[in-house]
This record gives structure tokens, sequence and C-alpha cells, in this order.
């Protein structure tokens, strides 16, 4: 039986885990809300967001905070151009599906670029404060874990303010919940279609910076992380932000208490027993709404 | 899919066309042992696909060998000559590989290629055959559980004897100074995990508690968990049967929960070059079992490093030197039982002069037991002033290992 300590601990690290996750995930859903696109790419542009920190912190010693600065502007440009120049070429009738292939060769364009540009050797940023942590009730809180969570959290936030406060945020959740309709009242759906694809792949920078903070990257690592980000988002409800949220959340807890009881290889499978049982059980997610219902 | 498939097509063609009218110019009137023929040696490695990077580190470990022989007058007074066929990582390839090597183009000899993958099946082509089959990689028990009578595995030592030194040292320590438990966290890989229960087993056999085993699979990328499992556990001693990102992971998650070990000891990610640049001034103290280190004293070592530096302009890694360990093995043999060819009772002498001696190599003196099982140790070492040094064994060292660590 795990120690009170060593479960509080667990519990720390787990929520630390789930807001990264969270936001992680946050993107992926966002792109099957407006556009029912599978966006497989999502996690090669983590990746290249927190290749690009790396880069930019080896070259310049900048804080790869700092390169936020530069990658979120270019990542929501890259996903308009690549929302209005691919994903508006695939029929309508086949999107979806198409929609994985396509982004399927996106994340391999990416991954062999990344190879080919900085060899697969395995990276870390180094950090003066990589290993410093803070004490919080006994349990230890690593501090580039809290600024990621940090990160999370601000993302979240602003993308939740911007849904529901700003009008471009209305056009972009009626656009969401029924396209014609949203067209028939006057709002440009192609132009809020290419922002909302925008939108994504900027939290697909903030989230590869965090990542950057603490994670060894390679170019394949992607492919561990898609698994579980549609894990969440199918859980969380397809489209809904707030959903994947607490999806992550809760998946990110989950794993992190079962490994007390469970080895690490079982405490993973967490996210596919959680899909499977979604599947099976809810299949519109435990926290999304009307939309999903519709496939 | 079918652009590769032809190109595979015509890169066999070719090679077929290039072996063909090698064989016909070199051995001309005959494949008979005449002093001025020269001797041939075939490999297959994997130059290109999964396994290119540590396949071109062991194609280059057998050039410089060819050419430091050649150097000094050949084998028996005749040249080398090595015939490298690309296998593209391929288990498949490397059979019709071997088979065309010592069916077609009757080389006299042969060398093993890259990973345990290719290693099994090349060796059971050239088990067929009679052939002595040198390997230089393919470390993994279900290499020598294969009943092979032929194969020796020409580096200082399998997966499980990687920490012998260190299992040595600890359990050589006064009671009060011996850790008193140790927390293990392995990947699941053959290789990987062999290391940390070879330390394992040895560790327990001589009474010291495990309080943490953990296993993880290979794609795991949080470590949180497992290191507050590691530190709630207060282990004396954190053992990581690592590989790199997995090891560098580990580690600075153990760092965040603050925890001290006496004694850390992780396999292959600390001897790499990226690690300092990864962890920073915190490596001080950790310790890792390595195959091979330029520095390492053994008499052909300086020629190696000074002689393989000067032709490719860097010093050789563990991949480079375990091919030129393999090249010493096959040396040794030929030139004790006097004779390079193909005939069974050539073949024969060189297997069994082998079963019974000792080679001095680039790492250090080699033995095998009957299944081709090398009967060294690894060398471990630790990082010590900022850079790593070897501690152990006694005769080999650099340093003095730094027992306990200072803090991380």
């Amino acid at each position: 039986m795990p120690s009170a300590s060593l479960v509080f601990q667990s519990i720390v690290l787990g929520v630390l885990l789930g807001g990264l996750y969270a936001l992680l995930a946050a993107g992926l859903t966002l792109y099957f809300g407006v556009m029912r696109v599978v966006m497989i790419a999502h996690s090669a542009f983590l990746i290249l967001a927190a290749y690009l920190a790396w880069y930019a912190h080896r070259e310049t010693g900048v804080d790869p905070l700092l390169t936020l600065l530069v990658t979120v502007p270019l990542f929501f440009v890259a996903g308009v151009a690549m929302q209005r120049l691919l994903l508006t070429r695939l029929r309508p009738a086949t999107l979806t599906m198409m929609s994985v292939l396509l982004t399927f060769s996106v994340a391999l364009v990416i991954e062999g670029l990344l190879g080919y540009a900085f060899s697969g050797t395995q990276r870390r940023i180094r950090l003066g404060y990589s290993s410093a942590s803070l004490e919080f009730f006994g349990a230890r809180v690593a501090v580039v874990k809290l600024i990621a969570f940090g990160l999370a959290a601000a993302a979240l936030l602003g993308l939740y303010l911007l849904m529901r406060h700003s009008r471009f945020g209305q056009a972009l959740r009626a656009t969401i919940q029924h396209r014609e309709a949203a067209a028939l009242v006057g709002i440009d759906t192609d132009r809020i279609a290419g922002y909302g694809f925008g939108l994504g792949l900027a939290t697909a920078a903030v989230g590869g910076t965090a990542l950057s903070l603490d994670t060894t990257i390679y170019p394949s690592l992607h492919w561990h992380w898609i698994g579980p980000l549609m894990a969440i988002i199918v859980v969380g409800g397809l489209g809904s932000v707030p959903g994947a949220a607490i999806a992550a959340m809760t998946l990110g807890l989950t794993q992190s208490l079962l490994q007390l009881e469970l080895s690490t290889t079982w405490a993973q499978t967490v996210f596919y027993v959680a899909l499977f049982a979604t599947l099976a059980v809810r299949p519109q997610g435990f926290f999304g709404g009307r939309l999903a219902q519709r496939f | 899919m079918s652009t590769t498939q032809r190109l595979s097509w015509r890169v066999a063609a070719l090679a077929s066309a290039t072996a063909l009218t090698a064989a016909g110019c070199g051995s001309g009137g005959g494949s008979e042992d005449s002093p001025d023929d020269p001797i041939t040696i075939g490999v297959s490695l994997p130059l290109t696909g999964d396994f290119s990077e540590p396949g071109k580190g062991v194609e280059r470990g057998y050039k410089a060998w060819a050419k430091i022989v050649n150097d000094k007058g050949g084998l028996l007074g005749r040249k080398v000559e090595l015939k490298i066929l690309d296998d593209q990582s391929n288990a498949d390839r490397v059979v019709s590989d071997y088979e065309q090597l010592i069916g077609r183009d009757q080389v006299d000899l042969v060398f093993g290629p890259f990973s345990t993958r290719l290693v099994v099946p090349a060796a059971r082509v050239a088990e067929e055959y009679g052939l002595l089959f040198v390997e230089p990689a393919g470390a993994a028990p279900e290499v020598f559980d294969q009943g092979f009578k032929n194969l020796f595995y020409a580096a200082p030592a399998v997966a499980n004897d990687h920490y012998n030194h260190l299992a040595d040292y600890i359990l050589a320590l006064p009671e009060a100074e011996r850790p008193k438990s140790v927390a293990y966290a392995a990947m699941d890989d053959p290789f990987a995990q062999g290391t940390a229960y070879g330390l394992k087993d040895k560790l327990e056999k001589g009474g010291i508690k495990t309080v943490v085993d953990e296993v993880y699979p290979p794609n795991t990328t949080d470590f949180g968990s497992i290191a507050a499992q590691i530190a709630s556990s207060k282990a004396d001693m954190v053992v990581g049967g690592s590989q790199y990102q997995d090891g560098v992971n580990l580690i600075v998650a153990l760092q965040q929960l603050n925890y001290q070990p006496k004694m850390a000891a992780f396999s292959t990610a600390p001897t790499e070059p990226e690690f300092a640049k990864a962890i920073g001034d915190k490596t001080e103290g950790i310790l890792a079992p390595t195959g091979y280190t330029q520095h390492a004293d053994y008499p052909s070592n300086k020629d190696f490093v000074e002689k393989y530096t000067e032709q490719f302009g860097k010093a050789p890694e563990e991949d480079e030197a375990n091919a030129y360990t393999t090249g010493q093995v096959v040396a040794a043999a030929v030139e004790a039982a006097k004779c390079a060819s193909q005939d069974e009772e050539c073949q024969q002498k060189l297997v069994k002069w082998l079963r019974g001696n000792e080679v001095e190599t680039v790492v250090g003196p080699l033995k095998w037991d009957d299944k081709g099982r090398p009967q060294s140790a690894h060398m471990i070492q630790q990082w010590v002033d900022g850079e790593i040094q070897i501690v152990l064994p006694e005769e080999q060292k650099e340093a003095d290992l730094v027992h306990p660590k200072p803090k991380w």
C-alpha cells in the first residue's frame, strides 16, 4: 500500500500532467469541431514547435518561452494556409476520412524534415532551472512542470474567453454548431474555418514549447503522443474544448495514480480503455454536446 | 512501393553483377591459397534503413581494420580484401547476402553484420556452410540460445554481465558503506532490461534489498510517477536499465523530486556525447557501464585510436571498436591456425582455436564459453569532475570511484 505522501505526490504530478495533456489536446478537438478534420499532424506540429524552441535556445541562448512570440503567429498563419490551400480541396463528402490521409502525410513530411535538419539525435533544452522544484505541502513541484501547467491554463483560458466573448468566437461557435445556418446569417464560414484551424495550430505552438521544457525530443516522438491525444478528445466529446480539458485532467490523474498499483505499461492503457468504453457506452463523449452525436 | 521495389531490384542486380566480375577477376585460375591472392572477407551490413547509423559505424571499423592490417603487410603475408554488401536492415536480404558471399563469391572468411535481428539469420547461414562466424553486435540472450557452434561475440560481455565490476565493488564495500536498498527501473527491451536485471540478480544474492522494480514500455514519455515511487522508497541506490531519452528523462524527474541516492547507475545514456548537453552540470557521480572507451589502456587500443582518427578524422566509438575487435579476433585465429579458406578443415581449426584461447583486443582480453558468450565484463565509467572517466576495474581506472556520490 503506497504511503499517503506518495499518493499526494502522485496527485500533484497527475494534475500537472493533466494540464499539459489538456493544452496538447485542445487544438485537436478544435479542428474537428470546426472542420470535421482528423488532424494526425497535430502532434508533429507540437514536436516542430519544441524543436524551434530548442534550436533558438541553442543558437542564441534565449529562454524557450520567448520563442512563443514568433512561433504562435507563425503557426497561426501556417494553420490558415494549410486549411485554405490543402484541406478545402478535399471533397466534403469524404472530408473526415481523407483528412486522416492528408494530415498523416503532413506528419511524415514534418518528421522527415526534422530528421534532415537536426538529425535523429535526441535533444533536450538545458535550462538552469530544469531540475529546480518547490515544496508544496510535502510534495515536490518541478518549476518546469509548473510553468508548463501555467502556459496550459493561460492558453486554455484565453481560448475560452475568445470563443465566448468575441465576435470571432461567436462566429466560430456558430460555424461549429451548424455551418449552413451560420452562412445563412452572413458569416463567412470559409474564412472563419481557416482562422479556426490557425487557432488550433497556434495552441500547438504553445503546447510544443511547454513540452520542450521537460522532455527529450526527437523527430519520431509525435507518434507516441497522437494516440493518447485522440483518446482524450473522443472521451471529452469531439469538438468540445472544455470537454477535452476535463477528460485530459481526469485521464492524466488516473494514469498517475494507477501507476502506483499497476505497472507503467498497464497504467498507459487507461487512455485506450477509456476510449473503448466511451465508444461502447457513450459515443458522443462524456462532456461534448450534440455535435458528436451526428457522427 | 513499386519504385522502391524496382530500386532494390536494381541494387541487387548491380550488386550481383559487380560480385560476378569481382569473382571472375579475383579468383582467376582457381581459389586455392596461393600466397599472392588476397584473403577475401565477406560482410553484409545495414548501410541503409533502420540500422544505417550503427551499420555505417561498423563498416568504418571493418575498413580501419583492413587498412591497418594491410599497412603491416597483411595476414599470413596476404593482403586482406573486404567485400561489403548492403542488406538494407532487412533480415531476408542478410540471408541472401551471406549465401551469395559464401556460395557464389567464394569468400575465404566472413564477419558478422549489425544488430541481433540480423545476426541470428546470418549466423544460421554461416553455420550451414560450416564457417567461423565472429560478430560485432548481438548481445541479447537469444543469440546464444540457438545452438550455434561457430559463433563468437566480439565484445567484452553479454547484456547481463555489463555491471559485473560494479556488483563486485558494491559487495566488497564495508557493511556501513554498502547500499542497503536499491530501486530498479528498466525499459521493456531485452538489452536494456538485461543490464539492470544482471546487476539486480547479483545484488539480491548478496543480500541487498530491492525496494522498487519498475518496467516501462519504450514509448514512455512521462517519468514523473516512476520517479515519485523511487523517491518515496528512499532507496540508497538507483539503477536504470535505460537506452537514451528514457534515462535522461528519468534522471531529471528524480532531480526534480530532490531524491538524493548514494549511488546512481544508468545504462547507455550517460556515455552518449549528448548527455551532458541535456543534463548540464548535474551529472556528477552518475555511473555507467561501457564496452569501449578511447582511453582504455589496452596495448592495441592506442594504435587503433590513432590510426582510425587519421583515416576518418574523428575518434572511434563503440560500434567501430566492436567491428575492429571482430577483425582482431578472426586475425588472431587465422595467424594461429595458419590458414584462411572456406574448406571445412581450416574453418574447424579456426573455431577450435578460439574456443581454447584468449585474444588481446582493443576492448581488452577476450575469451568465450561454448555458446560464444564472451567471459569478461564491461568497464564502469563515472562522471567525475565534469568528465566521464573509467573507475572500474582497478587496472584500467582513470579516476577513483566516488562513493557516496555528490548531490545532484
